[in-house]
C-alpha cells in the first residue's frame, strides 16, 4: 500500500532574460526563421545564471504561500536539463542554500519533459519507504540560454522554441489534495532517438570551437511526431483508468508544451475545450520538464483551476522514450 | 507550352519551387492530427478497406457477381433477373418493404467493380458504390487482394427528390443513416472477407452460392 500524497502548493520562477522572436532573425541573411508558430517570447538564462540559484528563489517563494520552512523538507529531488555541471546535480548545493539537511538529495536525469510527474512517483516511493513526509520537486530548464543563445544555435529553425524557467512543488505525505493516480510507461527502444550533436561531429564533452544543439534525425521527426501524439493520450487514459474516472471527468490538464500542435492535438484526443488546458508556450515556448509545475502555477492563478477540479498532469520525454501521467483532486486548501 | 505557363494563374499551389521542404514539414505537422472528428472523414466520403486472402481475380470475380451482394451484405436480398439495362430489383430489408434497383459496372482488367444503386425507384441509380480489387502481392508483398470500398455522400442522401416513390410511412432514408456508413460498411467488407477467405482456405468454390438467373425470373415484387 503506497502512502498517499497531496502538492501542498507550487512556485516558479524565470530568469531575467525575456527574449522576443526578433532575437532569432538572421541579421546576415535577413532570412527570417520560419518556426514562430503561436511563440512570442519565452526567457534565457544568462551565463552567470545557476539552476540552484533559480530553485533556491521559486523555494522560497513557495515557502512563503505555504508558511513552510524549507529547511525541514525531508526529501529534495532535482531535474534540470542542463546542468550548472558535470558529475553532480544541484541538489546538494540547493540543500545548502535552503538550510536543509534532507534524508534525500536526487539529483534526476531521466523522464526528460514529464519528470515532474515521475519525481512524484519517486517521491511517493520514498515516503511509503521511509518515515520522510515532505518533498521538494524542483524542475528547471536551462536549455534555450545555455544551447540556443549561441550565435550559430539561434538562428537555426528550431531554436525558438525553448524557453528557461524553473518551477518547485511540495509534495506533502497525506491525503489533503490527492493524488488518486499516477501512472508511468517507459519505452526503452525509443531512447537513442535523440541525440545531441555538433556540426563539427565532435562528442559535446570534446572541446570545440562549435556548439551542440539538441537533434532528432529528420529521417524520425514524423515518427516522433506520431509516437507523441499517440503516447500522450494513451497515459491520460490509462491514468483516468486507475483513478477509475472517465476523459470527461478531467477538469483540466497540464502537459508539457513541446509545441502548439502537440497542444492542440492532445486537448483533441481528450475531447477538452481549449480552456481546460493550461499553458503558457506563447510568452515561455518549451520549458522542457518545468511546464508542468509552471503551468500548474498558472492554472491556479487565473482560476483555469478551480477547487475541487481533477487536475491531470501529463506528458513525454525526450523522442518518446517514457510517458508520464497523473491525476490531483485539487482540493481548497 | 512549359510547366511555368501551363501553371500561371492556378492560385493556391504548393510546389517544392516555391514551397520549400522547411514550410512544406511546417504545413504538414499544422495537417496531422492525433484524432479526426468522424465527420471530417467519414463526411464528405466514406471509404472501407480491408486486406483478403483470396486471390484477385477470384474476388474480382465474386464482387462482380450482383448476386453475391445477397451473401455479403448485411440486408440486400432476393434480386430479380436483370432487365433490359440490366437492372436488378431485390429488397433491402433494412427498411420495411423497400426495393433496390442495382446495376453493376465492372472492368477486369482494372478489377474495378461498381454498384449503381437507388431505394425506391430503378430511372436514377444515384447511390454509386465504388469498388477496387487490388492484387496484394503488388502492395503489400503477400497473397491475397486489398479491397478498396468508396461512397460519396450525394445530396440525395440528405434529401430523398422521390419521396413519391417510398412506402407510405416509412420512418427512414437510406441517407438518415450516413453517419453510420463506415460502420455498416465496415461490418459488411468483413463478410465479404470472411466468406472469401473460408472458400478460399477450403478449396471450395468461391461462389455466390445462391439461387440461379433462371430461378429469378418473375423475383422483384416487394409485398
Amino acid at each position: 500500500m503506497m502512502t498517499p500524497i497531496s502538492i501542498a502548493g507550487v512556485a516558479s520562477h524565470f530568469p531575467e532574460q525575456l527574449i522576443d522572436n526578433q532575437y532569432f532573425f538572421d541579421e546576415t541573411t535577413g532570412k527570417k526563421p520560419i518556426m514562430f508558430r503561436g511563440s512570442k517570447s519565452r526567457y534565457h538564462l544568462s551565463p552567470e545564471d545557476t539552476s540552484a540559484e533559480m530553485i533556491e528563489k521559486a523555494a522560497k517563494k513557495l515557502s512563503a504561500k505555504l508558511d513552510f520552512d524549507m529547511a525541514e523538507v525531508d526529501i529534495i529531488l532535482t531535474h534540470v536539463t542542463l546542468p550548472d555541471l558535470p558529475f553532480t546535480g544541484c541538489g546538494a548545493d540547493v540543500a545548502q542554500r535552503l538550510g536543509a539537511k534532507s534524508k534525500w538529495v536526487v539529483d534526476v536525469n531521466s523522464a526528460g519533459c514529464v519528470s515532474f510527474v515521475y519525481m512524484m512517483a519517486l517521491a511517493q516511493s520514498l515516503m511509503t519507504t521511509s518515515n520522510a513526509k515532505t518533498a521538494l520537486i524542483c524542475n528547471v530548464q536551462t536549455a534555450a540560454g545555455r544551447i540556443y543563445s549561441h550565435p550559430e544555435n539561434r538562428t537555426n529553425p528550431q531554436a525558438s522554441v525553448p524557453g528557461d524557467g524553473c518551477g518547485v512543488a511540495l509534495l506533502v505525505a497525506d491525503d489533503s489534495r490527492p493524488v488518486k493516480a499516477i501512472v508511468t510507461k517507459c519505452f526503452p527502444e525509443f531512447s537513442g532517438d535523440m541525440t545531441v550533436a555538433s556540426n563539427d561531429g565532435r562528442k559535446w564533452w570534446e572541446p570545440g570551437e562549435v556548439p551542440f544543439h539538441i537533434d532528432f534525425s529528420e529521417a524520425k521527426v514524423a515518427k516522433v511526431f506520431a509516437r507523441g501524439n499517440r503516447m500522450v493520450p494513451e497515459v491520460i487514459r490509462a491514468t483516468c483508468d486507475q483513478a477509475q474516472m472517465k476523459l470527461s471527468d478531467i477538469d483540466a490538464l497540464v502537459t508539457n508544451q513541446p509545441n502548439p500542435i502537440f497542444l492542440r492535438n492532445w486537448r483533441e484526443a481528450c475531447l477538452l475545450p481549449k480552456e481546460a488546458h493550461v499553458q503558457t508556450f506563447e510568452e515561455h515556448g518549451n520549458l522542457f520538464g518545468a511546464a508542468l509545475p509552471i503551468c500548474l502555477e498558472r492554472g491556479l492563478e487565473t482560476g483555469q483551476i478551480k477547487a475541487n477540479d481533477n487536475v491531470v498532469l501529463a506528458g513525454f520525454s525526450h523522442a518518446g522514450d517514457f510517458a508520464a501521467g497523473a491525476i490531483v483532486e485539487w482540493r481548497a486548501a | 507550352m512549359n510547366q511555368e505557363n501551363t501553371l500561371e494563374g492556378v492560385e493556391g499551389l504548393r510546389r517544392i519551387e516555391s514551397f520549400v521542404p522547411d514550410e512544406m514539414n511546417e504545413l504538414c505537422l499544422e495537417l496531422t492530427h492525433a484524432v479526426y472528428p468522424h465527420d471530417e472523414i467519414y463526411g464528405p466520403t466514406c471509404t472501407v478497406q480491408e486486406y483478403i486472402d483470396c486471390p484477385p481475380d477470384a474476388v474480382y470475380q465474386y464482387l462482380a457477381n450482383l448476386y453475391s451482394l445477397e451473401e455479403w451484405t448485411w440486408s440486400t436480398r432476393n434480386f430479380s433477373a436483370p432487365n433490359a439495362e440490366g437492372v436488378c430489383v431485390g429488397v433491402d430489408a433494412l427498411a420495411d418493404y423497400t426495393k433496390i434497383h442495382c446495376r453493376v459496372e465492372a472492368n477486369p482488367a482494372a478489377r474495378t467493380v461498381d454498384y449503381h444503386c437507388a431505394w425506391d425507384q430503378g430511372d436514377e441509380l444515384w447511390m454509386v458504390y465504388l469498388m477496387r480489387v487490388i492484387d496484394a502481392q503488388t502492395v503489400l508483398n503477400k497473397p491475397g487482394s486489398v479491397v478498396l470500398w468508396t461512397n460519396c455522400h450525394h445530396p440525395y442522401y440528405d434529401k430523398n427528390p422521390f419521396p413519391e416513390t417510398a412506402p407510405k410511412e416509412r420512418p427512414v432514408w437510406v441517407g438518415d443513416l450516413w453517419p453510420l456508413f463506415y460502420a455498416g460498411h465496415l461490418v459488411e467488407i468483413q463478410n465479404l472477407k470472411a466468406i472469401l477467405e473460408h472458400r478460399h482456405a477450403n478449396n471450395l468454390a468461391i461462389g455466390p452460392h445462391v439461387a440461379s438467373v433462371e430461378a429469378r425470373r418473375g423475383w422483384g415484387k416487394v409485398a
